[in-house]
Protein backbone atom coordinates (compact mmCIF):
# COMPACT_ATOMS: atom_id res chain seq x y z
CA UNK A 1 0.00 0.00 0.00
CA UNK A 2 1.31 3.40 -0.93
CA UNK A 3 -0.14 6.29 0.97
CA UNK A 4 -0.07 9.86 -0.26
CA UNK A 5 2.23 10.90 2.54
CA UNK A 6 5.20 8.61 2.07
CA UNK A 7 8.91 8.61 1.36
CA UNK A 8 10.28 11.95 0.32
CA UNK A 9 6.95 13.73 0.51
CA UNK A 10 6.40 12.82 4.16
CA UNK A 11 9.95 13.84 4.94
CA UNK A 12 9.58 17.19 3.21
CA UNK A 13 6.22 17.85 4.84
CA UNK A 14 7.79 17.27 8.21
CA UNK A 15 10.66 19.72 7.53
CA UNK A 16 8.47 22.41 5.99
CA UNK A 17 5.84 22.26 8.75
CA UNK A 18 8.63 22.36 11.34
CA UNK A 19 9.90 25.62 9.81
CA UNK A 20 6.43 27.11 9.73
CA UNK A 21 5.80 26.14 13.34
CA UNK A 22 9.11 27.62 14.40
CA UNK A 23 8.27 30.95 12.74
CA UNK A 24 4.73 30.75 14.13
CA UNK A 25 5.90 30.21 17.70
CA UNK A 26 8.52 32.95 17.49
CA UNK A 27 5.90 35.35 16.10
CA UNK A 28 3.46 34.64 18.92
CA UNK A 29 6.08 34.85 21.65
CA UNK A 30 7.16 38.18 20.21
CA UNK A 31 3.55 39.35 19.99
CA UNK A 32 2.94 38.52 23.63
CA UNK A 33 6.20 40.08 24.75
CA UNK A 34 5.89 43.37 22.86
CA UNK A 35 2.19 43.84 22.19
CA UNK A 36 0.64 41.82 24.94
CA UNK A 37 -3.18 42.16 24.81
CA UNK A 38 -4.36 43.95 27.96
CA UNK A 39 -7.65 42.07 28.36
CA UNK A 40 -9.76 39.32 26.91
CA UNK A 41 -11.63 41.56 24.47
CA UNK A 42 -8.47 42.94 22.87
CA UNK A 43 -7.15 39.39 22.63
CA UNK A 44 -10.39 38.24 21.05
CA UNK A 45 -10.60 40.99 18.49
CA UNK A 46 -6.95 40.43 17.65
CA UNK A 47 -7.60 36.73 17.11
CA UNK A 48 -10.67 37.46 15.00
CA UNK A 49 -8.69 39.41 12.36
CA UNK A 50 -8.71 37.64 9.02
CA UNK A 51 -4.95 37.28 8.60
CA UNK A 52 -4.41 36.17 12.21
CA UNK A 53 -7.11 33.55 11.77
CA UNK A 54 -5.41 32.31 8.64
CA UNK A 55 -2.04 32.20 10.41
CA UNK A 56 -3.48 30.17 13.27
CA UNK A 57 -5.42 27.78 11.05
CA UNK A 58 -2.35 27.20 8.90
CA UNK A 59 -0.40 26.70 12.12
CA UNK A 60 -2.78 23.98 13.17
CA UNK A 61 -2.71 22.27 9.82
CA UNK A 62 1.09 22.31 10.05
CA UNK A 63 1.01 21.00 13.60
CA UNK A 64 -1.34 18.15 12.74
CA UNK A 65 0.59 17.10 9.63
CA UNK A 66 3.83 17.29 11.58
CA UNK A 67 2.36 15.22 14.41
CA UNK A 68 0.97 12.65 11.98
CA UNK A 69 4.27 12.02 10.20
CA UNK A 70 6.14 11.89 13.51
CA UNK A 71 3.70 9.64 15.34
CA UNK A 72 3.37 7.34 12.37
CA UNK A 73 7.17 7.03 12.26
CA UNK A 74 7.20 6.01 15.92
CA UNK A 75 4.42 3.49 15.35
CA UNK A 76 6.12 1.97 12.30
CA UNK A 77 9.21 1.41 14.46
CA UNK A 78 7.66 0.14 17.66
CA UNK A 79 4.16 -1.18 16.96
CA UNK A 80 5.02 -4.43 15.18
CA UNK A 81 1.91 -6.62 15.06
CA UNK A 82 -0.30 -5.71 12.12
CA UNK A 83 -3.43 -6.04 14.29
CA UNK A 84 -2.11 -3.50 16.82
CA UNK A 85 -1.19 -1.18 13.99
CA UNK A 86 -4.63 -1.50 12.46
CA UNK A 87 -5.97 -0.10 15.72
CA UNK A 88 -3.25 2.41 16.60
CA UNK A 89 -2.92 4.18 13.24
CA UNK A 90 -6.64 5.01 12.72
CA UNK A 91 -6.93 5.93 16.41
CA UNK A 92 -4.16 8.51 16.14
CA UNK A 93 -5.38 9.74 12.77
CA UNK A 94 -8.90 10.08 14.17
CA UNK A 95 -7.69 11.99 17.22
CA UNK A 96 -5.68 14.40 15.05
CA UNK A 97 -8.60 14.98 12.71
CA UNK A 98 -10.87 15.61 15.70
CA UNK A 99 -8.44 18.22 17.04
CA UNK A 100 -8.35 19.83 13.61
CA UNK A 101 -12.14 19.99 13.35
CA UNK A 102 -12.41 21.37 16.87
CA UNK A 103 -9.94 24.11 15.97
CA UNK A 104 -11.84 24.88 12.81
CA UNK A 105 -15.23 25.29 14.51
CA UNK A 106 -13.62 27.35 17.27
CA UNK A 107 -11.60 29.74 15.16
CA UNK A 108 -13.51 30.10 11.91
CA UNK A 109 -16.65 31.73 13.37
CA UNK A 110 -14.64 34.27 15.46
CA UNK A 111 -15.49 37.86 14.58
CA UNK B 1 44.37 -7.22 31.50
CA UNK B 2 40.91 -8.74 31.67
CA UNK B 3 38.90 -9.67 28.61
CA UNK B 4 35.25 -10.75 28.88
CA UNK B 5 33.93 -12.51 25.85
CA UNK B 6 30.37 -13.43 25.01
CA UNK B 7 30.10 -17.20 24.71
CA UNK B 8 27.25 -19.12 23.18
CA UNK B 9 27.26 -22.64 21.78
CA UNK B 10 23.85 -23.48 20.32
CA UNK B 11 24.41 -27.20 20.97
CA UNK B 12 25.14 -26.81 24.66
CA UNK B 13 23.85 -23.46 25.94
CA UNK B 14 20.27 -22.32 26.18
CA UNK B 15 21.50 -18.74 26.36
CA UNK B 16 24.71 -16.76 26.13
CA UNK B 17 27.06 -15.98 29.01
CA UNK B 18 30.14 -13.84 29.50
CA UNK B 19 33.45 -15.61 30.08
CA UNK B 20 36.38 -13.79 31.67
CA UNK B 21 39.97 -14.28 30.58
CA UNK B 22 43.11 -12.90 32.21
CA UNK B 23 45.79 -12.12 29.62
CA UNK B 24 48.89 -9.95 29.50
CA UNK B 25 49.72 -8.47 26.09
CA UNK B 26 53.20 -9.38 24.86
CA UNK B 27 55.46 -6.83 23.17
CA UNK B 28 54.78 -8.13 19.67
CA UNK B 29 51.01 -7.95 20.15
CA UNK B 30 49.60 -4.60 19.11
CA UNK B 31 45.99 -5.23 18.19
CA UNK B 32 43.02 -6.73 20.00
CA UNK B 33 42.78 -9.52 17.40
CA UNK B 34 46.25 -10.75 18.45
CA UNK B 35 44.98 -11.29 21.98
CA UNK B 36 41.78 -13.01 20.88
CA UNK B 37 43.73 -15.36 18.63
CA UNK B 38 46.10 -16.25 21.51
CA UNK B 39 43.05 -17.00 23.66
CA UNK B 40 41.68 -19.16 20.88
CA UNK B 41 45.00 -21.00 20.78
CA UNK B 42 44.45 -21.92 24.44
CA UNK B 43 40.71 -22.62 24.14
CA UNK B 44 39.85 -23.70 20.63
CA UNK B 45 36.09 -23.70 21.26
CA UNK B 46 36.22 -19.89 21.14
CA UNK B 47 34.74 -18.95 17.77
CA UNK B 48 35.17 -15.82 15.67
CA UNK B 49 35.59 -14.71 12.07
CA UNK B 50 38.74 -13.09 10.80
CA UNK B 51 40.81 -13.18 7.69
CA UNK B 52 43.04 -10.35 6.51
CA UNK B 53 44.02 -9.14 10.03
CA UNK B 54 44.63 -5.67 8.63
CA UNK B 55 41.27 -3.99 8.23
CA UNK B 56 40.50 -4.79 4.60
CA UNK B 57 38.26 -7.85 4.62
CA UNK B 58 35.66 -6.68 7.13
CA UNK B 59 35.12 -10.09 8.68
CA UNK B 60 36.12 -9.47 12.31
CA UNK B 61 33.63 -6.76 13.23
CA UNK B 62 32.58 -7.16 16.86
CA UNK B 63 31.26 -4.98 19.64
CA UNK B 64 34.20 -3.80 21.74
CA UNK B 65 33.34 -2.10 25.04
CA UNK B 66 29.96 -1.13 23.64
CA UNK B 67 31.18 0.17 20.31
CA UNK B 68 31.44 -1.72 17.05
CA UNK B 69 34.87 -2.03 15.49
CA UNK B 70 37.33 -4.33 13.76
CA UNK B 71 39.37 -6.30 16.29
CA UNK B 72 42.36 -6.35 13.93
CA UNK B 73 42.80 -2.57 13.86
CA UNK B 74 41.78 -1.81 17.44
CA UNK B 75 44.99 -1.08 19.37
CA UNK B 76 45.29 -2.91 22.68
CA UNK B 77 46.59 0.33 24.21
CA UNK B 78 43.29 2.07 23.52
CA UNK B 79 41.34 -0.48 25.59
CA UNK B 80 42.71 0.10 29.07
CA UNK B 81 42.59 -2.69 31.63
CA UNK B 82 39.36 -4.33 30.58
CA UNK B 83 37.70 -5.22 27.32
CA UNK B 84 34.17 -6.54 26.93
CA UNK B 85 33.62 -8.26 23.59
CA UNK B 86 30.23 -9.11 22.21
CA UNK B 87 28.87 -10.13 18.81
CA UNK B 88 27.44 -7.35 16.61
CA UNK B 89 24.24 -6.05 18.22
CA UNK B 90 20.96 -6.53 16.38
CA UNK B 91 22.20 -9.53 14.38
CA UNK B 92 21.26 -13.13 15.26
CA UNK B 93 24.13 -14.92 17.00
CA UNK B 94 25.30 -18.18 15.47
CA UNK B 95 28.00 -18.94 17.99
CA UNK B 96 30.22 -16.86 20.30
CA UNK B 97 31.29 -13.79 18.30
CA UNK B 98 29.94 -15.05 14.98
CA UNK B 99 26.66 -13.53 13.77
CA UNK B 100 24.29 -14.35 10.93
CA UNK B 101 24.73 -11.69 8.23
CA UNK B 102 22.09 -13.05 5.83
CA UNK B 103 19.67 -10.17 6.30
CA UNK B 104 22.47 -7.62 6.01
CA UNK B 105 23.58 -9.00 2.65
CA UNK B 106 19.99 -9.32 1.45
CA UNK B 107 19.62 -5.60 1.98
CA UNK B 108 22.92 -5.01 0.20
CA UNK B 109 21.86 -7.07 -2.81
CA UNK B 110 18.49 -5.30 -2.87
CA UNK B 111 20.06 -2.00 -3.93
CA UNK B 112 21.57 -3.65 -7.03
CA UNK B 113 25.24 -3.17 -6.19
CA UNK B 114 26.46 -3.13 -9.78
CA UNK B 115 26.48 -0.72 -12.71
CA UNK B 116 23.28 -0.99 -14.74
CA UNK B 117 23.42 0.13 -18.36
CA UNK B 118 20.95 -1.38 -20.81
CA UNK B 119 22.89 0.10 -23.77
CA UNK B 120 25.21 -1.99 -25.96
CA UNK B 121 28.34 -3.36 -24.37
CA UNK B 122 31.37 -1.20 -25.17
CA UNK B 123 34.23 -2.92 -27.00
CA UNK B 124 36.68 -2.66 -24.17
CA UNK B 125 35.52 -0.94 -21.02
CA UNK B 126 33.11 1.63 -19.66
CA UNK B 127 35.14 4.78 -19.51
CA UNK B 128 34.98 7.37 -16.78
CA UNK B 129 36.71 10.72 -16.46
CA UNK B 130 39.01 11.24 -13.47
CA UNK B 131 36.56 13.84 -12.13
CA UNK B 132 33.62 11.44 -12.34
CA UNK B 133 35.75 8.77 -10.71
CA UNK B 134 36.55 11.14 -7.86
CA UNK B 135 32.89 11.31 -6.94
CA UNK B 136 33.15 7.69 -5.81
CA UNK B 137 35.79 8.49 -3.20
CA UNK B 138 34.47 7.93 0.29
CA UNK B 139 31.98 5.42 -1.13
CA UNK B 140 33.84 2.61 -2.85
CA UNK B 141 36.11 1.97 0.17
CA UNK B 142 33.36 0.30 2.17
CA UNK B 143 34.37 -3.23 3.21
CA UNK B 144 30.83 -4.29 4.24
CA UNK B 145 31.91 -5.04 7.78
CA UNK B 146 28.43 -4.08 9.07
CA UNK B 147 29.80 -2.05 12.00
CA UNK B 148 27.52 0.81 10.95
CA UNK B 149 24.33 -1.13 10.23
CA UNK B 150 24.65 -3.06 13.47
CA UNK B 151 24.87 0.21 15.46
CA UNK B 152 21.83 1.74 13.77
CA UNK B 153 18.69 1.73 15.94
CA UNK B 154 16.48 2.16 12.87
CA UNK B 155 17.95 -1.08 11.49
CA UNK B 156 17.35 -2.90 14.80
CA UNK B 157 13.63 -2.11 14.58
CA UNK B 158 13.18 -2.90 10.88
CA UNK B 159 16.04 -5.06 9.57
CA UNK B 160 13.80 -6.59 6.93
CA UNK B 161 12.47 -3.29 5.56
CA UNK B 162 15.09 -0.58 6.21
CA UNK B 163 18.15 -0.96 3.97
CA UNK B 164 20.51 0.26 6.69
CA UNK B 165 23.53 2.57 6.43
CA UNK B 166 25.91 0.15 4.69
CA UNK B 167 23.37 -0.67 1.99
CA UNK B 168 22.43 2.97 1.54
CA UNK B 169 26.06 4.03 1.25
CA UNK B 170 26.33 1.51 -1.59
CA UNK B 171 23.03 2.70 -3.08
CA UNK B 172 24.55 6.15 -3.32
CA UNK B 173 27.83 4.73 -4.63
CA UNK B 174 25.90 3.55 -7.71
CA UNK B 175 23.69 6.62 -7.94
CA UNK B 176 26.87 8.68 -8.03
CA UNK B 177 28.52 6.52 -10.67
CA UNK B 178 28.67 8.28 -14.06
CA UNK B 179 28.47 4.90 -15.84
CA UNK B 180 25.20 3.86 -14.27
CA UNK B 181 21.96 4.49 -16.20
CA UNK B 182 19.47 3.27 -13.64
CA UNK B 183 19.03 6.43 -11.56
CA UNK B 184 15.26 6.62 -11.86
CA UNK B 185 14.58 3.04 -10.83
CA UNK B 186 17.12 3.28 -8.01
CA UNK B 187 15.46 6.40 -6.60
CA UNK B 188 11.95 4.97 -7.04
CA UNK B 189 13.01 1.92 -5.08
CA UNK B 190 14.13 4.02 -2.10
CA UNK B 191 11.21 6.45 -2.05
CA UNK B 192 8.85 4.76 0.41
CA UNK B 193 8.35 4.91 4.19
CA UNK B 194 10.86 2.20 5.01
CA UNK B 195 13.83 1.64 2.73
CA UNK B 196 15.55 5.00 3.15
CA UNK B 197 13.27 7.13 5.29
CA UNK B 198 13.52 5.01 8.43
CA UNK B 199 16.85 6.83 8.89
CA UNK B 200 16.49 9.49 11.60
CA UNK B 201 19.95 10.94 11.18
CA UNK B 202 21.07 9.44 14.48
CA UNK B 203 24.55 9.30 12.91
CA UNK B 204 25.79 6.25 14.84
CA UNK B 205 26.82 4.87 11.47
CA UNK B 206 29.26 7.63 10.61
CA UNK B 207 30.50 7.79 14.18
CA UNK B 208 31.44 4.11 14.21
CA UNK B 209 32.71 3.30 10.69
CA UNK B 210 36.23 1.86 11.05
CA UNK B 211 37.08 3.07 7.54
CA UNK B 212 36.04 6.64 8.43
CA UNK B 213 33.30 6.67 5.81
CA UNK B 214 30.08 8.66 6.25
CA UNK B 215 26.93 6.66 5.45
CA UNK B 216 24.77 9.42 6.95
CA UNK B 217 26.18 11.89 4.41
CA UNK B 218 25.44 9.49 1.57
CA UNK B 219 21.88 9.16 2.88
CA UNK B 220 21.59 12.94 2.91
CA UNK B 221 22.76 13.05 -0.71
CA UNK B 222 20.13 10.52 -1.76
CA UNK B 223 17.46 12.62 -0.05
CA UNK B 224 18.75 15.62 -1.96
CA UNK B 225 18.59 13.71 -5.24
CA UNK B 226 15.01 12.74 -4.45
CA UNK B 227 14.14 16.31 -3.53
CA UNK B 228 15.75 17.75 -6.65
CA UNK B 229 13.85 15.30 -8.78
CA UNK B 230 10.55 16.16 -7.12
CA UNK B 231 10.89 19.95 -7.17
S1 LIG C 1 30.29 2.00 5.78
FE1 LIG C 1 31.99 1.60 7.14
S2 LIG C 1 31.09 0.57 8.92
FE2 LIG C 1 29.62 0.47 7.26
S3 LIG C 1 29.99 -1.51 6.31
FE3 LIG C 1 31.14 0.03 5.17
S4 LIG C 1 33.16 0.03 6.10
FE4 LIG C 1 31.80 -1.03 7.51
S1 LIG D 1 22.13 8.21 10.43
FE1 LIG D 1 20.49 6.88 9.72
S2 LIG D 1 21.50 5.09 8.97
FE2 LIG D 1 22.99 6.18 10.24
S3 LIG D 1 22.78 5.23 12.26
FE3 LIG D 1 21.41 6.96 12.12
S4 LIG D 1 19.42 6.18 11.54
FE4 LIG D 1 20.98 4.65 11.07
S1 LIG E 1 40.47 -9.45 9.87
FE1 LIG E 1 39.99 -8.47 8.00
S2 LIG E 1 39.15 -6.60 8.67
FE2 LIG E 1 39.85 -7.46 10.51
Amino acid sequence: MRSVLTGLRAWLVQRVTALYLLAFIIYFIAHFLFASPSDYDTWRSYAAQGDVKLLVLAGFVALLLHAWVGLRDVMLDYVKPISARAVALPLVAGALIAIGLWMLVTIAPLR
Amino acid sequence: MKISIFRYDPERDSEGRMQDYEIEPEPHEAMLLDLILRLKGEDDTLTLRRSCREGVCGSDAININGRNGLACITPIRALGERAVLRPLPGFPVIRDLVVDMTQFFKQYVSIKPYVVDPGPMPDKERRQSPQARERLDGLYECILCACCTSMCPSYWWNPDKFVGPAGLLQAYRFLADSRDRDTKARLDDLDDVYRLFRCRTIMNCTEVCPKALAPSRAIERIRLMLAERAL
